[in-house]
């Protein structure tokens, strides 16, 4: 996983005074609104990557032309949690990777608190924007608790029933530290 | 009963860790109560009026001697000493103080239970038929599709933080004693034309606000294919549920605003996991999968499948006690030597559904003497033993009255649905207890009670419906007007059962009463009915048949300080 410092992003959105500029010339590190890319998306050059800022109202199965092909323009899909309950982004992620196999960066901005990151790690996040006052200590402990889970996801598609169990167990139970100081 | 694998041992432990660090730095001041609430929701703990409430998960409702023993122990030595068992089966204790929360969870990690996703909006403990595996009108046995369907949504990542709470129930028998029809999910299990054992999928039912019975989406999904047609059926509802509004967020919502266009996104999304998605197929359940779970819901070692059934005595030479205990706290099996054994928890002086630690022990022990080590929890919130041999139905009558289980109440007025209401929870708008032992005393005569038969009243102290009021043939419904506590009355309403009719809401009969006026009303509504009744009709028959306007006369005649409108 990795931790989006908004201070060094490579990415950067394309806005005049009066919000997201309507027609935004192709050049490189573009963070788009979907509305944005609409407007430019049959003229933008191919090989030239672009990122997309994506509502979570959005069917991502309508994104499907756009993640076609051998050489897709987009490299960045952003993912918003307008309140951290909200989990529709965790569908969407998902069904990027899994359906359209979008093998990009796939990133979780908004409210975005330290317990997520289990979630968001496997439903298909390997970026994350913290909100402002969480912790990335905290957030790379949040990943270490579960050393597997029941249902398969995005990063381990088998559930449980499909792998070796006992093979998991034991690599678990020789790594000492996973529970140290958890009082159990 | 299904035995944890080392794996499902550390996934608990894991879990217990995870929240051990999450209160650590909410007590810290690291993490404040608006975000740790969905937390520790999601780990059954949930604030209430005095302290938190810790709901405990009982799978389908399976609890061991063992594991009530363990709950026995937490609540003398966390709680004030008992704990209430719930319509779905789990076990809610009141009085835990939030920074023994963690000692608490390790304690309930040793006997293989937990409180994950019995609270939250995530998908909840699976609930079953209280007769799983053992009743004589069972097509498949449910419970290895609970124990799959329960691993399969716990801790699913995607389906963490839904719009709302989501409810599975599931029964494999003709009769519906698990009121699938109120669940946002319900799946019956069956057998078509070839054998093949396949569900029949209902989806959009809940009580609340706006009491919906689930329709049918698929009429028969194969049993190997089910996980994928769940994923398919809540991805749908995380994408589409309401968020907007708390009140429209049930997938209830979703349905019926949307009819045969919902059934088409989740047949279409069903159709794009299996065809398209990457390893799509891979909840595709194997027989084998389904072979491991199931081999160990045979049946208990020691039991005797074979025996003959005891000679029943001759009726007239049984105390008039113990043949009415058989007739309603007894159960047929489908092994001819057993029986299933219900133990009431509705008894003068205590809540519905509530024992003491003391209690909880003794019932511990008659699991183990009679019925080996095995209990249900029951939708009607009593308890039940499931392998109880014939001839030690005696024995078991005289130890059960001694730890005071044996009322011969089962199906009747006083085994009554009730949530804990306004004395602990902090949503109720009205006390649910005080009602409740009201209409026990006023209709404590036995006499009376087996003349009215079999009845279903359920109580809910607010409209989130714990108490089921809408599927109550009488339902009773705290509301609040200006501060004080009201109660609406409704008759005629169903669960789903053969008894009870097809699901559907009572109806409500008048202007809301007053808490002292209840038990009148309640009783001029039976008395409506013993005095309309035609030979061998029930509550239930003679409400539907006769609609809500002779109890409604009846019930406003009792009136002292509420006025009735009229009709």
């Amino acid at each position: 996983m990795r931790f989006i410092d908004p201070r060094h992003d490579r990415w950067h959105r394309v806005e005049g005074e009066d919000g997201p500029v309507p027609h935004p010339d192709p050049l490189a590190d573009r963070l788009l609104t979907l509305e944005q890319w609409h407007a430019v998306r049959d003229t933008w050059p191919r090989g030239l990557a672009a990122g997309l800022l994506l509502p979570n109202t959005l069917d991502v199965d309508t994104l499907a032309e756009d993640l076609r092909g051998p050489q897709p323009r987009l490299a960045l899909l952003v993912l918003q949690f307008p309140k951290w309950t909200d989990g529709r982004a965790y569908s969407q992620a998902r069904v990027l990777r899994v359906r359209h196999r979008f093998g990009g960066e796939v990133r979780a901005v908004g409210e975005v608190l330290v317990d997520m990151l289990p979630l968001l790690q496997r439903t298909g996040f390997d970026a994350v924007q913290l909100r402002r006052d969480q912790s990335v200590e905290a957030a790379v402990r949040a990943l270490g608790f579960f050393a597997g889970h029941y249902q398969g996801d995005v990063r381990q598609p088998q559930p449980a029933f499909s792998r070796d169990l006992l093979a998991e167990a034991a690599a678990v139970s020789n790594d000492a530290g996973l529970y140290a100081g958890q009082g159990i | 009963m299904y035995q944890y694998t080392e794996f499902d041992r550390q996934f608990v432990r894991a879990r217990a860790a995870q929240f051990r660090d999450q209160l650590r730095r909410h007590l810290d001041g690291e993490l404040p109560d608006e975000e740790f609430k969905a937390l520790r929701l999601q780990n059954g703990w949930y604030v209430q009026r005095h302290a938190p409430m810790l709901r405990v998960a009982v799978p389908y409702g399976e609890l061991s001697s063992r594991q009530l023993h363990q709950l026995a122990r937490i609540a003398r030595g966390f709680d004030r000493d008992y704990g209430h068992f719930t319509t779905r089966q789990n076990l809610q204790f009141n009085w835990i103080p939030l920074a023994r929360a963690a000692e608490v969870m390790e304690l309930l990690a040793e006997v293989d239970m937990h409180g994950i996703q019995t609270s939250g909006n995530c998908i909840r403990n699976i609930t079953s038929d209280a007769l799983a595996g053992i009743a004589p009108d069972e097509v498949v046995d449910p419970r290895p599709y609970c124990e799959i369907l329960r691993q399969w949504s716990t801790l699913h990542p995607e389906f963490a933080f839904l719009p709302r709470k989501f409810k599975i129930a599931v029964t494999g028998a003709h009769e519906d004693r698990a009121a699938i029809g109120w669940h946002d999910i319900g799946l019956q299990l069956l057998k078509n034309a070839q054998g093949e054992v396949g569900f029949k999928v209902l989806a959009g039912g809940g009580m609340g606000r706006t009491p919906i019975v689930g329709s049918v989406i698929g009429e028969f999904v194969p049993w190997q294919q089910i996980l994928v047609y769940l994923e398919a059926i809540v991805r749908v509802y995380n994408r589409l549920g309401r968020r907007d509004n708390l009140y429209k967020a049930r997938i209830k919502i979703l349905v019926k605003a949307e009819g045969q266009a919902f059934v088409d996104a989740v047949n279409a999304e069903f159709r794009h996991i299996l065809q398209h998605d990457h390893e799509g197929a891979a909840h595709l359940i194997p027989q084998a999968e389904l072979d491991r779970v199931a081999r160990c819901f045979q049946l208990p070692e020691g039991l005797d499948a074979q025996r003959a059934p005891a000679a029943a005595p001759a009726p007239d030479t049984l105390p008039a006690a113990y043949r009415r205990w058989l007739e309603r706290n007894v159960h047929a099996h489908r092994l001819p030597a057993y029986r299933a054994v219900t133990l009431s928890l509705k008894r003068a002086g205590q809540a519905p559904g509530d024992a003491t630690g003391d209690q909880m022990d003794r019932a511990a022990e008659l699991a183990t003497r009679f019925s080996h080590g095995e209990l249900r929890v029951t939708h009607d919130q009593n308890l039940l033993l499931p392998w109880v041999r014939d001839d030690e139905l005696p024995a078991l009558w005289v130890a059960a009255r001694e730890a005071g289980f044996a009322t011969p109440n089962i199906g009747l007025l006083t085994d009554m649905i009730a949530c804990p209401g306004g004395d602990f929870c902090a949503l109720a708008n009205a006390r649910s207890i005080p009602v409740a032992t009201a209409i026990s005393e006023r209709f404590e005569d036995l006499d009376r009670l087996y003349d009215i038969g079999d009845i279903d009243l359920h109580l809910s102290g607010c409209i989130n419906s714990c108490g089921h009021h809408h599927s109550g043939h009488i339902g009773i419904l705290g509301v609040d007007k200006d501060g004080d506590e009201w109660y609406q009355i409704t008759v005629a309403g169903s669960d789903g059962s053969t008894l009870s009719g097809a699901a559907v809401p009572g109806k409500v009969i008048g202007p809301s009463f007053a808490a002292e006026e209840v038990p009148d009303a309640i009783e001029a509504v039976i008395e409506t009915y013993r005095r309309e009744r035609r030979p061998g009709e029930r509550f239930i028959d003679t409400s539907r048949r006769l609609g809500p306007l002779p109890f409604r006369a009846a019930a406003d005649a009792v009136r002292r300080t509420t006025a009735a409108t009229a009709v």
